[in-house]
């Protein structure tokens, strides 16, 4: 009796354990999965900018052109997870880029389509940041799981590794724009 | 008028006037006041001196008592009514001259069921002091509630239990959202520590548990939401820090919820709002001051949230 007691009880914390387990990796994947979505929305506004900017800039032919072949290579689909990530953050700086030079084109600023695009733009642009702290926040917990006592016996069975978190990038450090944040 | 100082130099030259007024009808309410609990007092040994037995307590105490409160509330209610008009109406408009200000209106009641702030079932649902209008770009409403569960014993009597009381604002946010994300002042957590954490990811009643990443912002609230992600992008890191200083401002337990495209907020307070003194003076700075900071609470949220950015794609 006693020992059915307690194999029931080890039984069920397993099985509680485990679901515990699949449901942290589960969000972990689903968030990864609207972040590239996010993401793809980003991408998809670059025809759209790069045809609306070039007009007025004469200097900068180079960089719009870089972002053209980003976004070719990004919907082609064939990259990775971290192939993805360091793409979007090249996109991330050509793009900051870009809004800086904005600045000495104010025929460009004042433009209706421009001003649309721009705040489609910083829309996108906080729902990646919204996402990627989301992210963050799941892998937090998933680390945790398989880290601490004592999922990660379980953790170790079932041959879950710790993911990596997103860090933003050293250019995209770099990159904040002190004065275009004042001048929004 | 932003500045205690400003507000000071507007006492001095326009309210002062009116104060003194004011102040002369409150006197005549403390004479009225005296004599009604004169005449009060005075009745039943009048009638029992013409009368004899309870037929002339039902013959003329009754009918004086209730004239007497039915006179008293109305004189009150008149003095408070031009209080109001001369008063708080003034100092709303003399902080932002496009607020219009009603005193006897409050928030729309679905506004505040709408809001999910507060589970708890209320059947009475009362306010004041509706100030509406548009603060920059942003549409911001609010006024004093004051709602209640009200219900009777076994013994008849009435029991009432306050469920919230204070002010209560309503705000469009500058970003378009779908789902419902709900910030609740974290008392578990501050109590408990870890396991209070872990028993709010239980509540059920309230949806997902969202951990946020500000340190000082999970201290003080606890989190709801359905979306992880929309309540991240709604609770940018910096919006997380103007939380929690607004917090800090009002020095209460503040509440929030977005719903709707809109942002609620309700502000807790102990004491009844923008009321006028009776048995004090009306000239003293000290209750205009805390009119006004009451006020300025409210409507400075509009600037403390940062509301009138509108960079993303909602107008």
């Amino acid at each position: 009796m006693v020992v059915g007691i307690v194999v029931g009880v080890v039984l069920l914390s397993f099985a509680l354990m485990y679901n515990g387990l699949v449901r942290k990796k589960n969000q972990v994947e689903n968030v990864f999965a609207s972040m590239d979505a996010m993401l793809k929305k980003r991408t998809d506004l670059i025809p759209n900018l790069v045809s609306t900017v070039q007009q007025y800039m004469q200097h900068e032919r180079e960089t719009l052109n870089e972002l053209t072949e980003m976004r070719a290579k990004a919907v082609s689909g064939q990259l990775s997870a971290d192939e993805k990530i360091a793409l979007q953050n090249q996109f991330s700086k050509a793009l900051g880029g870009i809004m800086v030079a904005v600045e000495n084109y104010p025929d460009l600023k004042a433009d209706q389509n421009f001003i649309h695009l721009q705040s489609s733009l910083n829309e996108v642009e906080e729902q990646i940041s919204a996402a990627r702290r989301a992210y963050n926040a799941a892998v937090t917990s998933y680390n945790n799981a398989i880290e601490m006592l004592p999922t990660n016996i379980l953790a170790s069975m079932m041959n879950y590794q710790r993911k990596n978190v997103f860090e933003i990038s050293e250019a995209e450090r770099q990159n904040v724009d002190v004065k275009g944040l004042f001048n929004q | 008028m932003k500045t205690i100082e400003e507000l000071k130099a507007y006492y001095e030259t326009d309210l002062l006037p009116i104060l003194r007024v004011l102040d002369r009808d409150r006197k005549k309410i403390l004479y009225r006041l005296f004599l009604g609990i004169l005449l009060s007092a005075v009745a039943p040994i009048i009638s029992l001196y013409f009368f004899f037995g309870p037929v002339s307590l039902m013959v003329i105490c009754f009918p004086v008592w209730i004239g007497v409160i039915i006179y008293l509330a109305i004189s009150i209610g008149s003095y408070k009514k031009s209080f109001k008009v001369g008063i708080i109406e003034q100092i709303v408009r003399a902080i932002d001259p496009n607020l219009s200000y009603n005193a006897s209106k409050a928030v729309d009641k679905a506004h505040f069921k709408h809001s999910e702030l507060f589970k708890n079932s209320w059947n009475e649902y009362k306010g004041d002091d509706y100030v509406q209008g548009m603060v920059g770009k942003t549409s911001l409403e609010f006024s004093e509630l004051h709602v209640q569960h009200v219900s009777t014993d076994s013994e008849g009597r009435r029991r009432a239990s306050t469920v919230f009381r204070g002010l209560y604002l309503v705000a469009d946010f500058n970003k378009s959202f779908k789902g419902k994300t709900v910030i609740l002042p974290d008392t578990a957590e501050k109590l408990l520590g870890s396991i209070g954490s872990m028993l709010q990811s239980w509540n059920v009643t309230r949806g997902e548990l969202i951990k946020m990443e500000d340190v000082a912002f999970e201290k003080e609230f606890v989190v709801y939401g359905d979306d992880q992600i929309e309540a991240r992008y709604i609770l940018s890191t910096s919006l997380m820090e103007r939380i929690v200083a607004y917090k800090k401002k009002s020095n209460r337990p503040v509440r929030l919820s977005f719903i709707g495209n809109n942002v609620h907020v309700a502000i807790s307070y102990k004491k009844s709002l923008f009321e006028p003194r009776i048995f004090r003076s009306l000239l003293s700075f000290k209750p205009i001051q805390e009119y006004f900071e009451d006020l300025s609470l409210a409507i400075d949220l509009v600037e403390d949230l940062n509301l009138n950015t509108r960079i993303w794609t909602k107008d």
